[in-house]
């Protein structure tokens, strides 16, 4: 997989390039507007990384001339901006994500991770289907090895949100702006406690768990081999 | 587009003074035609009066000449070329006694006292019965004879009354067109004025890219128009500073935090890391995610306070919103062994952002789960008022003191003696978006507990 990151400040980007490799990704760096516009023309990338605040061209000007010249690569945009109407500002110009400075590397991770996935993969299924775990998405009806459970439509969403994202890190960011819209970190353990109330529904009375905790970032739902 | 009705048309100044410009014409109309017709009585009448004396001097005059059958001659003389069209003639003796003329009886209770006494007659002409009202004049004779000359009234009257009608009408229909065309004029006016208003209101929304129409008719609406929108240009040129020079201190601030983390991000990636460096770099990097959730509200902070407007301004459904947060929240106190529910009027909106307004409702509900016991109540209420909105978060916690609660709307005000994270700036926090949004923020005693109201101006759509 192949980003290009466009970031102004070297010494920041040079942690990023670093991080990514080590995850397995090829990394461009650019450091100027101009010359990741030219890139990013030019180039075959599967994702671009870009800075919002950079001299001269900035990131939202950027994602709108690749747009403008057609380009469907997805953008996420990293940002000292972070309220509330940056974000929506930044997403609405045509990024794919956006991600407030400064983040853990792994929330980073989990986002290009699954803009690359989305990317790739249809929207159009009708039935989500995880080891013994089937979500029928028009009936919104969810069953564990053919045994119907009951879910409230909060839980279904949450679980939706997960089982298209299978095998991927979730982080509690995503699940907070991603299923229930909300821009901001609450102070509670709001994802903690929806988590472990699906877990109870999902898991319980099974010897393989499909919802686990990934330390320090999120959570994954996968079969464990 | 707002109707002008919908601000109620009858409390505006163009229909007040539409108004006392339709009661100046009906007063004009009026003084007009009432002064004309008293002016024309008065001449009707006078002619008449002139007539009577005429007639009367003229009979006198026959008297000195040739007597009492001078006149009783000459009477019936005139009573035969005038009586028909309304001429009244009567001589009469000392004791009031018929000795000549077109009347019977002498009409009056002995000599009348007034100068033009009137009387009714019952039809001169025989044949037709019908009562006509007759304006005289009466002079005593040197005999001590009666002389009375009157002129029937019918036509004149019913000319007047004729014309009383017409002023009637004329003044009616011009208080119908001042009133309609002061109307017109109002309306005109309001929508006009409406124009301005609303653009104002929609720039304090948020839209400050709007502007006021200039026709070209360069009117004083114009002139007023081009006013308004140079002091606009002004007010998005300095928001748009003050914008620029916010993103550059939030950018200022972020950037070295940011690169701190990546190091300690880096750090932490390292293979072969042991525990002894592992946990303080861990616990660092903890203590920099904390300072930066305090930055962030601190700049949402700022950013509010600094009178910017907001942006993305929409129509938000308070009481759906309300209702999501405490069905999501509900868990939450529940593993507490709190009871969080929702009481909301349905289909509450008010203007503004939807998601400071969800961040408002969860600082309010988080800082309730946190200081309410086990076995708490918490609830949360959006109400419909005459003349706003109202959210409320009540719970039945240990409350706060009186002098708390007085300084909890001010900005930076530090509530309660809470150790780090940044919880002491919720209601700070609160406070900000309530004043974005133009909403009275009061922190009351629930007796036990404590209530939080909201009020929201009503929302103008």
């Amino acid at each position: 997989m192949h980003i290009l990151l466009i970031e102004d400040d070297i010494e920041a980007a040079r942690f990023l390039i670093k991080g990514l490799r080590d995850s397995g990704y090829t990394v461009d760096h650019v450091a100027s507007g101009q010359e990741g516009l030219a890139r990013a023309l030019a180039g075959r990338f599967d994702l671009i990384v870009t800075d919002r605040m950079l001299p001269h061209l900035d990131g939202l000007a950027i994602i709108r001339h690749l747009r403008g010249a057609g380009l469907t690569t997805p953008v996420l945009v990293l940002s000292a901006l972070g309220t509330v109407d940056d974000r929506i500002r930044g997403l609405k110009a045509g990024g794919d994500d956006y991600l407030t400075k400064p983040f853990a590397f792994d929330e980073l991770l989990a986002r290009i991770e699954a803009l690359l996935r989305r990317h790739a993969s249809g929207a159009g299924t009708t039935r989500l289907k995880v080891a013994d775990l089937e979500f029928d998405l028009l009936e919104r009806r969810v069953t564990r090895g053919g045994r119907e459970i009951d879910l409230t439509s909060r839980e279904l969403r949450l679980l939706e949100f997960l089982m298209r994202r299978a095998g991927q890190v979730v982080t509690r960011t995503m699940l907070l702006e991603g299923v229930w819209d909300l821009h901001f970190d609450p102070q509670s353990n709001l994802v903690d406690v929806h988590i472990s109330r699906l877990r109870q529904a999902v898991d319980r009375g099974s010897d393989r768990p499909l919802i686990h905790t990934v330390r320090g970032s999120g959570y994954v739902l996968r079969e464990e081999s | 587009m707002r109707k002008p009705w919908g601000r109620d048309l009858f409390h505006t100044t163009a229909f007040r003074m539409s108004m006392g410009y339709t009661f100046l014409v009906t007063l004009a109309v009026g003084v007009t035609l009432g002064s004309t017709y008293l002016l024309t009585q008065s001449i009707i009448q006078g002619n008449t009066d002139l007539i009577i004396d005429t007639e009367l001097d003229s009979l006198e005059n026959q008297y000195v000449r040739r007597g009492i059958p001078g006149v009783t001659d000459e009477i019936n003389v005139r009573i035969d070329s005038w009586g028909r069209i309304g001429a009244v003639y009567m001589l009469a003796g000392p004791s009031f006694t018929r000795l000549a003329g077109n009347v019977t009886n002498w009409p009056f209770d002995g000599a009348p006292a007034e100068r033009w006494p009137e009387f009714r007659i019952e039809s001169i002409e025989p044949g037709q019965r019908s009562v006509h009202p007759v304006r005289a004049g009466v002079r005593r004779l040197p005999n001590g004879d009666w002389l009375l000359v009157g002129t029937d009234m019918s036509q004149d009257r019913r000319y007047s009354r004729i014309f009383q009608i017409a002023t009637l009408w004329g003044m009616g229909l011009s208080i119908a067109v001042a009133a309609v065309a002061g109307f017109a004029f109002s309306f005109r006016l309001t929508r006009r004025l409406g124009d301005v208003t609303e653009t104002c209101v929609r720039i304090m929304a948020g839209e400050l890219g709007h502007r006021l129409p200039v026709g070209g008719a360069s009117d004083e609406f114009d002139a007023l128009a081009v006013s308004v929108n140079h002091v606009l240009d002004r007010l998005e040129e300095q928001t748009r500073t003050l914008r620029a020079t916010f993103d550059s201190v939030a950018h200022d601030l972020r950037a070295p935090l940011h690169r701190l983390r990546t190091r300690m991000d880096a750090v932490l990636r390292l293979p072969g890391l042991e525990p002894g460096i592992r946990e303080p770099v861990e616990s660092s990097l903890k203590e920099v995610d904390r300072l930066q959730r305090t930055l962030a509200t601190l700049l949402q902070i700022a950013l509010a306070e600094s009178g910017a407007p907001l942006a993305s301004v929409v129509s938000v459904d308070l009481s759906e919103l309300a209702a999501e947060l405490v069905e999501l929240f509900e868990p939450v106190a529940r593993e507490r062994g709190q009871t969080l529910t929702g009481n909301t009027d349905p289909g509450v909106g008010v203007l503004g952002n939807r998601q400071l307004l969800a961040q408002l409702i969860t600082n309010l509900v988080e800082n309730a789960l946190k200081y309410v016991p086990a076995d708490g109540r918490i609830e949360v209420g959006v109400r419909r008022l005459h003349d706003g909105i109202r959210l409320t978060v009540s719970d039945n916690g240990p409350g706060m003191p009186l002098e708390e609660r007085s300084r909890a709307g001010q900005p930076f005000a530090r509530i309660g003696q809470r150790e780090g994270s940044g919880g002491g700036l919720g209601l700070s926090l609160v406070a900000a978006i309530a004043r974005l949004h133009r909403a009275q923020l009061t922190l009351e005693n629930n007796d036990p507990g404590l209530r939080v109201v909201v009020d929201f101006p009503a929302a103008r759509t």
